[in-house]
């Protein structure tokens, strides 16, 4: 059953080589390929909802499942299956408008979910070696996704984005190799001394100081790909670049996993501290630094996309914020969030991959006229800014207050201050620049009407779950992230 | 006493005659290399001899600068040579001559060897003597610190190339280290710039652009080439003759049963494995452009730096 | 293994004065050789490790076929695609840096000492060779970092990438004495496959640019 994990997009993405002619049939495999993927990952997450975790032998045990990567598989798997059915409506109009060919529609859905494999990979991995691997093998798998137009602007992003992941990546394999080596001096040469369970049940005999050393380095690391500032400068270049259905899952799933690999290694350090200080601090610190950095450059937008991918970091720098807070109330509004921002986030990047086909482009200045155009789209873009930007009754709103609260209760006044001011620059940058798109005449005649009917259904499936869960959360899923928290607060 | 001077006549003979011949085994590997016959190894022996005996050209505008330069060139490089102890049966003179001396002695001659490049007046001397003067600025430093760390570091606690070599003999297999390492590469890189050699000079062009070393003598004929020439090599040899002693102290402690003349063995043999590296440098670079050069000095500066921290600092 | 341990300081050492003959070097071919040089002493180190195992313990580690991967693609393939990859893209020569040479050996010394100072403050890292282990190929590691950012080339900052990688592999096998053997695979194909995607964007950049001036690729800002 874990295994099968890794099998079905594995499979799914080398079937696309064996198909000639049509386009139908690469639909066909993308979608029962992803809805597959997303059934096996409810059935393992069953499992752990049951027993806790699930474990396998495999090469000293480099798989396991608990709580905490079971959100993560939760909102990966999730996000894939709607976003390569949105794939489907998005590719087949460019397909339509003979953008790509064949050929080139076969390797998008091939590396597309070669680029979900790595990511699941990643998730259900402990070992941090390999979670190091699959990502930078995410890396690898999107670099030709991120550069998929060919285009001036596509190959620069794409450039960088390989460039400075592959070299904030380079930092976290040096932390890696720290780890490994505190394990080694500590505990020996064994096939466990990266695993995650492993060394968090003997934390306590590490060196602290090389754990601190070898923590810095993940952070920077894996901090790259997360798109903490100062480190973010790929960011909005890659997710402003590649097709929309890619920059989706680049924002709302790729994030997610590689901060899940900084949050592993924190519970280590945290354990063998004794406490949340060190790690508590430094992710503070860094996510402050990530929401103004994003605010400042939300404010002066020109275009859709990046000001959406700026908010990316924004809320990477929120997630850090809640599990640097390090309380109960935050903890668990941090995995919230995680699951919140992947949706939100993921709904707002396929919308805008809509209006960007029919206005062709990305400049904020040259749309208008939204609402009357694409009324669905429109719709849910919309509300999917005031989503985005924590009203209520969305579900962002409710993991922002959590954060704030606890962040209010641990008394960390400055920081709070920060965090709400922060927020505030960003609706106004959201609001002064957005809102104007959506109203008014269009310039041109772009023809009223979506492009089809696949996409507004997948954007309004988003937009009824990151309502509903805004309102009430679900059972399973607070039992998830409860068990999930406890883990990282080294609750037994 | 007696005894002392014959050493130091025989020192002085035995550099004398094997100092061109290294230039010949660079030749040779060159030209075998690029799959030339080439000239044959003792060729700079027929070249010394046939200048010493043929007439000189003077120029009128010259003074007596350009006569004396030759001279003064000849004997500083012999009387450094005094100082820097070939094989260690040979030398044992009890006064003050260290490294330090060696070096200056050694940019005496430099600077008469640049002065008389300005002699006569000549455009291309010019040009030579202000390149040498400015390779030489630059590469001085790494020489110094080469030489201070490796008192240092032999524990000798003296700059004397004696103590020096003494304390290497100690070490024995322990000069494969980190600080010796460096040293190393910085002194393959200050002998290759101090000896005029590709990527810095080019010793076998006369092309205005690129010579260094050429230009200077380029108004010498006759005997007094002779001497620029032979000073010029004697002076690679005292730079080959401290790597070798140094980086390869083997036969380096005094042992009498073995006589004299197997030290002079080794010393060749070891004389002949920094010639035969050096060839290959020679032959695997290509020659950079003079302003180029500061990034070579720079590599060899930090290199000697890099040596003595890691001797010094590093290991504290 | 302590009494590997003089002879890989020497090769370490080793590594560290070819990546400044790396620094010091202009051409791209001349930066290329000089990085071949560098993976043949760190495929050198694999080797003494293999051998150490063959002779002391009698079996055959991973790092044995980390050695004949190293010397297979960093020591053959890879510098050989850089070659013909500089061939094929044919720029005049032109200034690739932005920081002139000599200043960026210097910088790069100050590196050196700032890791060695890092490390000296850490007393667990700082016992016995593991000290200069540490300090040499940490150095390597920012020397390679600094040494993408002061080149505009995308060959330079490739291989600036390569030379950042080696030293974290150089950390691997001095400290640790190799990770587990399926993390030490996976990582070698990874990178081996980021250099061969970063190859194929040197064309694409290229063909698309007429260039592979980085500091021209200006179109994202902001």
């Amino acid at each position: 059953m874990l295994f099968l994990l890794l099998i079905v997009p594995l499979t799914t993405s080398l079937l696309f080589w064996t198909v000639r002619e049509s386009v139908r049939t690469i639909n066909i495999i993308n979608a029962t390929g992803s809805a597959i993927l997303f059934a096996v990952s409810l059935l393992n997450l069953k499992v752990v909802l049951e027993q806790g975790k699930i474990t396998s032998d495999f090469f000293g045990g480099i798989f396991y499942i608990d709580s905490l990567n079971g959100l993560i598989l939760f909102a990966t798997t999730l996000v894939s299956l709607l976003i390569s059915i949105y794939s489907i409506g998005y590719m087949n109009e460019e397909y339509k408008r003979s953008l790509v060919n064949i050929a080139r529609l076969r390797l998008y859905y091939c590396l597309l979910h070669l680029f979900i494999f790595t990511m699941i990979l990643t998730t259900i991995t402990q070992n941090i070696g390999v979670m190091w691997i699959s990502i930078e093998a995410t890396t690898l798998a999107s670099a030709f996704l991120v550069g998929f137009y060919n285009n001036r602007k596509s190959i620069e992003a794409a450039w960088k984005y390989i460039i400075i992941c592959s070299v904030g990546i380079a930092f976290a394999l040096l932390g890696v190799i720290l780890l490994y080596y505190s394990s080694v001096i500590s505990l020996g040469q064994t096939v466990q001394g990266l695993n995650w369970q492993f060394l968090n049940d003997n934390a306590g005999s590490l060196h602290s100081s090389i754990l601190k050393i070898a923590f810095l380095f993940i952070l920077i690391g894996f901090g790259t790909k997360v798109g903490l500032a100062p480190m973010h400068t790929w960011l909005p270049d890659a997710h402003s670049q590649a097709p929309s259905p890619v920059s989706a899952l680049l924002s709302g799933v790729l994030l997610n996993t590689a901060m899940y690999g900084i949050i592993r290694i924190m519970t280590i350090v945290n354990k063998n501290m004794g406490n949340s200080q060190f790690t508590g601090s430094l992710m503070i610190i860094l996510g402050l630094v990530s929401i103004g950095a994003a605010a400042v450059f939300i404010l002066v937008q020109q275009d859709f996309k990046r000001t959406l991918a700026y908010s990316s970091i924004e809320h990477m720098g929120i997630i850090a914020l809640g599990i640097g807070i390090s309380s109960a109330l935050s903890i668990f509004a941090a995995l919230f969030h995680i699951i919140n921002h992947s949706l939100t986030k993921s709904m707002l990047f396929a919308a805008s991959g809509n209006v960007y086909l029919k206005y062709d482009t990305k400049k904020i200045s040259k749309i208008q006229g939204i609402l009357k155009v694409m009324p669905v789209t429109g719709t849910v873009f919309l509300l999917g800014i005031f989503a985005i930007t924590g009203m209520p009754p969305f579900s962002i709103f409710t993991s922002e207050l959590g954060i704030t609260i606890s962040a209010f209760k641990e008394g960390k006044y400055l920081a709070v201050g920060f965090l709400l001011a922060f927020l505030v620059l960003i609706f106004a940058g959201f609001s002064s620049q957005m809102l104007r798109m959506f109203f008014g005449k269009p310039h041109k005649d772009h023809g009223i009407g979506e492009m089809n009917r696949i996409t507004p259904v997948v954007l309004l499936i988003l937009l009824a779950i990151i309502t509903v869960t805004g309102i009430y959360l679900p059972s399973f899923l607070e039992k998830l992230i409860k068990s999930a928290g406890d883990i990282i607060l080294l609750v037994h | 006493m007696l005894n002392r001077f014959i050493d130091l006549v025989l020192q002085i003979v035995l550099v004398l005659l094997v100092a061109p011949l290294v230039n010949g085994i660079i030749r040779k590997i060159k030209s075998t290399i690029q799959h030339r016959k080439g000239a044959p190894v003792l060729q700079l022996y027929f070249d010394l001899i046939k200048l010493f005996k043929k007439n000189m050209v003077i120029s009128q505008h010259s003074s007596w600068i350009f006569i004396a330069a030759p001279y003064i060139y000849f004997i500083t490089v012999i009387t450094a040579f005094i100082f820097v102890p070939v094989v260690p049966q040979l030398f044992s003179f009890g006064f003050i001559g260290d490294a330090i001396l060696v070096v200056y002695l050694l940019a005496l001659g430099r600077f008469f060897l640049t002065l008389s490049g300005l002699d006569t007046g000549s455009t291309f001397g010019g040009m030579g003597s202000s390149r040498e003067m400015m390779i030489s600025s630059l590469i001085e430093p790494s020489l110094i610190i080469t030489i201070f760390t490796l008192g240092l570091s032999s524990k000798a606690g003296s700059t004397a190339f004696q103590a020096i070599y003494e304390g290497n003999a100690k070490l024995g297999i322990g000069v494969i280290s980190p600080i010796y390492l460096l040293l190393l590469a910085a002194m393959f890189i200050i002998i290759i710039a101090e000896t005029a050699r590709i990527p810095v000079d080019d010793p076998s062009t006369h092309l205005e652009l690129t010579m260094v070393h050429e230009a200077m003598i380029l108004e010498y004929s006759g005997r007094y080439l002779a001497l620029m020439e032979y000073g010029a090599s004697l002076k690679q040899l005292i730079l080959i003759t401290i790597t070798a002693n140094v980086f390869l102290p083997f036969g380096n402690s005094v042992i009498p049963e073995l006589g004299l003349v197997f030290p002079i063995l080794i010393y060749l043999a070891k004389v002949i494995v920094i010639t035969v590296i050096i060839a290959i440098i020679e032959i695997n670079t290509v020659k950079l452009r003079l302003f180029s050069v500061p990034n070579l000095a720079a590599l060899a500066f930090i290199l000697a730096l890099l040596g003595f921290m890691s001797g010094f600092v590093f290991g504290r | 293994m302590d009494k590997l341990a003089p002879l890989l300081n020497i090769f370490s050492v080793g590594i560290l004065i070819s990546t400044f003959s790396l620094v010091a070097s202009k051409r791209i071919m001349s930066y290329i050789k000089a990085f071949r040089i560098q993976s043949l002493i760190l495929a050198a180190v694999a080797a003494i490790f293999s051998i150490y195992y063959l002779v002391e313990e009698n079996r055959l580690e991973g790092i044995f076929i980390i050695f004949l991967l190293t010397v297979v693609f960093k020591v053959i393939y890879i510098p050989s695609m850089l070659k013909r990859i500089s061939v094929r893209v044919e720029y005049k020569v032109e200034k690739d840096f932005f920081i002139n040479i000599p200043i960026s050996i210097i910088i790069c010394c100050g590196l050196v000492i700032l890791t060695w100072y890092v490390v000296s403050k850490i007393p667990e890292l700082n016992n016995g060779y593991n000290g200069s282990f540490m300090v040499q190929s940490v150095s390597v590691i920012l020397i390679g970092l600094f040494f993408m950012i002061s080149r505009k080339k995308a060959i330079g900052q490739i291989i600036g990438f390569l030379v950042l990688e080696n030293g974290t592999f150089l950390t691997a096998i001095l400290l640790t004495s190799g990770m587990p053997m399926i993390v030490e695979f996976g990582i070698f194909f990874d990178l081996l496959t980021a250099v061969l995607i970063m190859g194929i964007f040197v064309f694409r950049i290229n063909e698309t640019f007429e260039h592979i001036d980085l500091n021209k690729l200006r179109n994202l800002r902001g």
